[in-house]
């Protein structure tokens, strides 16, 4: 179990960066998990995430580009890694695991109730 | 832009790595803002946005979390610890003089602690002490001396007072029970006291402690020692002065060593206003008047409302205009803050307590200069050590820690080898101080004092070499191109000059006082003290006085026997209403009176000015006067002799007048002194003069006579010329400590200088060498290493007897009678702090220049 670790938002950040590919970057990922799951992001949430990421080798990032509106400062690209992409189906596989062992009628049920 | 403080402070706080992608995010999403939402709002998200981005995650990282500092650590103090062993000189030199630093700090913040602990027990801070201030002369004088009602009187009028007691101070009494007799000191106070003060009670209420009048409390002390127990004392009856048997309804626990107040029985007021019928008016002034407020009673309020309280009283007798005032004092500051200057508490013993906590500091900062200019002068030994490690990537913070450190072990050290000198010397120290002071290891206080002491000292004498040291060049380090700075000898200099500042002051000091005190008690008091022993009064031997000297006269080593209604070493009954022709009726005078015997002016071998001594021929001499210089020149009469005098509602005429000589300590001024024949006189004592070399056969004299007269009571008596040393106490205890402390101070400074001139000789080893090998002889060599020491003292001189001659004028000054102040009370000491600190150094220099030069130059 302790084998991927990955956080419930951590989760969001990382699947975002695969999102956007090759426009991961911080102001963009925070604009992309805004508009798709309508929650408010702040910076320092954010950047805790890709810290961490970045830390467990599941992420990797570079320096891009210089630009006026960042006064001078480099957009800081994200990249998944391969470790960070077995992660990813690590934690959708345990998931599609648990979805599929919920017996049928337990989901009726709920829909019924 | 978005805010300059909150970007500032994201700039001071985020993780450097994090940085740039932060800000640039931040940045960007602010322009944004701006753009869609205004400025105003931008920056009102931007702070918010900042303010969130405080998590652990994002926030720089502090230094020492960076490195793994178990291992460092583990290294510091091996590295520590070999070099305390390697220069065991030095290491001898720091820790001893550390801990003889602490210790005597130590030792005085355990006396300052025993000292602020007085009366602390009574924690009642509703207590108050109230004292009376009289404005006469244009001068205030106060004290807490009040007249035996005015407790009960107060109590009566104000509201606001809750308890109250006088307390009276008895002479020891006697108290009988059968066959046993012993004498103990006690107090009277009202049916209040224990309700106010907090002494236990082992048998009795506070209630009916002293409801009776026939009521007394004892303590567990006297009635172990009449009936055993406190249970078998409680309700028995006990005779007192051989008159009158008490019940006791109370046992209280032994008053507390740290209680101003001491005794072993509290009487009850009544009873002993039935023996004392003068506590009753109000002009005699002699118990102390306590009072206890309501909970939460502004006491500024009572004061104001007591404060002309006695005037009704007292104007009947002393006239309109006299002015006369009550004030309060907390009762928990009556033993620290006795002395009142312009009417209010001034000072007392807090004064010592703050000069020797000054002392404290100061030989603990002389200690700590040694440990700093050591470590600084052997700096080059350890330079080696810094370059490497700071080469090998240590950053300064990590040396300065790792120097203040090894301050700290060897503090640490000291501290606990002063413990061990504390507990060695704490014996002694209670001795001369009179207390029983113990370590309080029990204390968490106790410990809390020596870890700051740790933490303090540690700091300041290594704070200097740690960052000194830190500071250096690693390359001219290891290139071996690193020159003594001349800043950091200057630091050293100065800090030498600064230690034997303070080393001379203490000498100084020291020297002034002890010739003061010497002073005091060998200037002649204008009376012969010596072969002098005098008896108190006691039962009715004042009737039968007559009789009992002529048996005392029979015996053999008895010279003479008069009387005198006050101890010739404290002659003080203060009396208010003298009055002579002339006298301005405005005027309020302050004498002295003292009742004597025919024989007492011949016995004392006190010089007769004019007039003539009291006589048996002259049967008017029961009203005649004997006055001192001092009380003609108060009266003013050109020719004394037969002139009327008013006193002690008496009037008579002076037939006498005698030379000055010291009524009480040298402290005081002599005051005018009126004497009148106290032949008959119902109280004082019995003056006995031995023959010189026969004290031992007079005494046993005595002893016979008394039992023969007052078999009852046992024999009390007392050396003039001890009394009179007792009197100056206090001042040989001050005079005891500063010889100790600056004999401290001087051996801790020099046994800096004498590392420091080892470690000169060490270092200039080889140029000593040539210069033998080329000729010099070895006082050039030894004039050479000790002539800085020389210079150094001088300055210190320079700046220490100025700031010692104006501290001790002014300690002088409490004296009424003063030694002069010479000029070789000054040099004196600095002369011998000069010599001391030449050998202590030429001890060094001598070997050095003794040593064969042949053995240091070869050695490379």
């Amino acid at each position: 179990m302790k084998k991927y670790q990955l956080g419930e938002f951590e989760e969001i950040v990382i699947l975002t960066i695969a999102v956007l590919y090759k426009e991961a970057y911080g102001v963009a990922i925070k604009n992309e998990i805004e508009t798709r799951i309508t929650r408010n992001v702040s910076m320092g949430a954010m950047h805790t995430a890709l810290v961490r990421l970045e830390d467990k080798g599941y992420i990797k990032s570079f320096n891009g580009d210089a630009t006026e509106d960042r006064m001078g400062r480099p957009r800081r690209y994200y990249q998944i890694t391969a470790l960070g992409k077995k992660a990813m189906e690590y934690s959708r596989s345990t998931r599609n695991d648990l979805w599929n062992s919920i017996p049928k009628v337990a989901l009726d049920l709920k829909i019924v109730g | 832009m978005p805010p300059k403080f909150f970007h500032r402070f994201l700039r001071w706080f985020c993780n450097p790595r994090l940085l740039d992608r932060i800000e640039g995010d931040l940045l960007e999403v602010y322009f944004d803002r701006v753009h869609r939402s205004g400025k105003q709002k931008a920056d009102l998200r931007f702070i918010i946005d900042v303010i969130l981005l405080l998590r652990p995650a994002i926030i720089r990282r502090t230094e020492m979390h960076s490195y793994s500092n178990t291992g460092m650590l583990g290294n510091y103090f091996m590295v520590a610890w070999r070099n305390i062993l390697r220069s065991k000189t030095f290491s001898f030199i720091n820790i001893g003089g550390l801990s003889l630093g602490v210790t005597c700090s130590l030792l005085i913040f355990l006396w300052i602690n025993d000292e602020l602990s007085v009366d602390k027990f009574n924690s009642n801070p509703d207590i108050y002490s109230v004292y009376e201030r009289v404005f006469s002369e244009g001068k205030i004088d106060a004290g807490p001396w009040t007249p035996g009602e005015l407790a009960a009187e107060l109590k009566h009028q104000v509201p606001e007072i809750k308890y109250s007691s006088p307390i009276w101070n008895h002479n020891e009494e006697l108290f009988t029970l059968d066959d046993k007799k012993i004498n103990y000191r006690g107090i009277s106070a009202d049916s209040d006291f224990f309700k106010m003060f907090n002494y236990t009670l082992l048998k009795g209420t506070p209630e009916t402690a002293l409801r009776d009048p026939d009521a007394i409390a004892v303590s567990r002390r006297m009635a172990e020692a009449f009936f055993g127990s406190p249970e078998e004392a409680y309700g028995s009856m006990i005779r007192i002065g051989n008159q009158k048997d008490l019940r006791i309804t109370a046992v209280f626990e032994n008053v507390p060593d740290n209680s101003s107040e001491k005794f072993e029985f509290v009487g009850n007021w009544h009873y002993l206003l039935e023996t004392v019928q003068w506590l009753k008016v109000w002009i005699y002034r002699a118990p102390f008047t306590y009072i206890q407020l309501h909970p939460g009673t502004d006491p500024a309020k009572v004061e104001s409302k007591i404060k002309d309280f006695l005037t009704p009283f007292l104007t009947p007798t002393h006239g309109e205009g006299y002015k006369t005032e009550l004030g309060l004092q907390p009762y928990g500051d009556m033993y620290l803050h006795s002395r009142f200057e312009e009417g209010v508490p001034a000072g007392g013993r807090i004064e010592n307590l703050k000069l020797f906590g000054l002392i404290a500091v100061f030989i603990l900062l002389i200690a700590c200069i040694n440990f700093m200019n050591l470590s600084t002068a052997r700096s080059v030994k350890r330079a080696k050590e810094v370059g490497v490690r700071k080469t090998m990537g240590a950053f300064r913070s990590y040396l300065v820690t790792q120097f203040i450190g090894e301050a700290m072990l060897l503090t640490f050290l000291a501290i606990v080898l002063a413990i061990g000198l504390v507990a060695i010397t704490l014996p002694y120290f209670n001795l001369v101080t009179e207390k029983h002071i113990a370590l309080p290891f029990t204390s968490l206080s106790f410990w809390g004092l020596l870890i700051a002491l740790l933490v303090v000292t540690g700091f300041i004498a290594g704070a200097y070499p740690a960052f000194f040291l830190s500071s250096l060049n690693p390359i001219k380090i290891l290139k071996g191109s690193l020159k003594a700075d001349p800043r950091s000898l200057l630091f050293r200099k100065t800090l030498v000059v600064f230690q034997f500042i303070l080393v001379i002051i203490f000498i100084a000091c020291t020297s002034t006082i002890s010739r003061q005190v010497e002073y005091m008690q060998s200037k002649n008091v204008g009376f012969d003290k010596e072969n002098l022993v005098y008896i108190p009064l006691q039962g009715d031997l004042y009737v039968k006085f007559e009789a009992f000297k002529q048996q005392l006269l029979n015996k053999p080593g008895i010279v003479n026997v008069t009387r005198s209604t006050n101890a010739p070493t404290d002659i003080n009954t203060h009396e208010y209403d003298l009055e002579w022709e002339g006298k301005n009726p405005e005027d309020k005078v302050v004498a002295i009176h003292n009742g004597i015997g025919y024989d007492f002016l011949p016995m004392m071998n006190i010089q007769i000015l004019q007039g003539r001594n009291f006589s048996k021929e002259f049967i008017s001499d029961t009203t005649g006067f004997i006055i001192n210089e001092t009380a003609l020149k108060l009266i003013g009469y050109d020719d004394p002799i037969g002139r009327p005098l008013s006193f002690f509602q008496k009037r008579g005429t002076i037939v006498g007048v005698v030379k000055d000589f010291h009524l009480k300590s040298l402290k005081d001024p002599i005051m005018p002194l009126i004497m009148f024949l106290g032949e008959d006189a119902h109280w004082g004592y019995v003056l006995v003069k031995t023959q010189a070399g026969m004290t031992q056969e007079g005494i046993a004299g005595i002893e016979n006579v008394f039992k023969d007269f007052e078999p009852e009571y046992p024999l009390r008596y007392y050396f003039a010329d001890e009394e009179f040393q007792k009197l100056y106490s206090s001042e040989r205890t001050v005079n005891k400590f500063s010889i100790s402390f600056s004999v401290l101070a001087i051996v801790i400074a020099c046994l800096g200088l004498f590392g420091l001139t080892m470690f000169t000789a060490e270092q200039r080893k080889k140029e000593i060498g040539i210069r033998k090998a080329i000729g010099a002889t070895t006082f050039s060599i030894v004039s050479m290493l000790s002539n800085d020491i020389v210079k150094l003292v001088i300055i210190s001189t320079a700046f220490a007897l100025p700031i010692a001659w104006f501290a001790m004028d002014k300690w002088i000054a409490q004296f009424a009678y003063q030694a002069s102040l010479s000029f070789w009370l000054f040099i004196g000491p600095a002369l011998l702090t000069l010599i001391i600190a030449l050998v202590t150094t030429s001890f060094q220099a001598i070997k050095a220049a003794i040593a064969d030069p042949v053995t240091s130059l070869k050695s490379e």
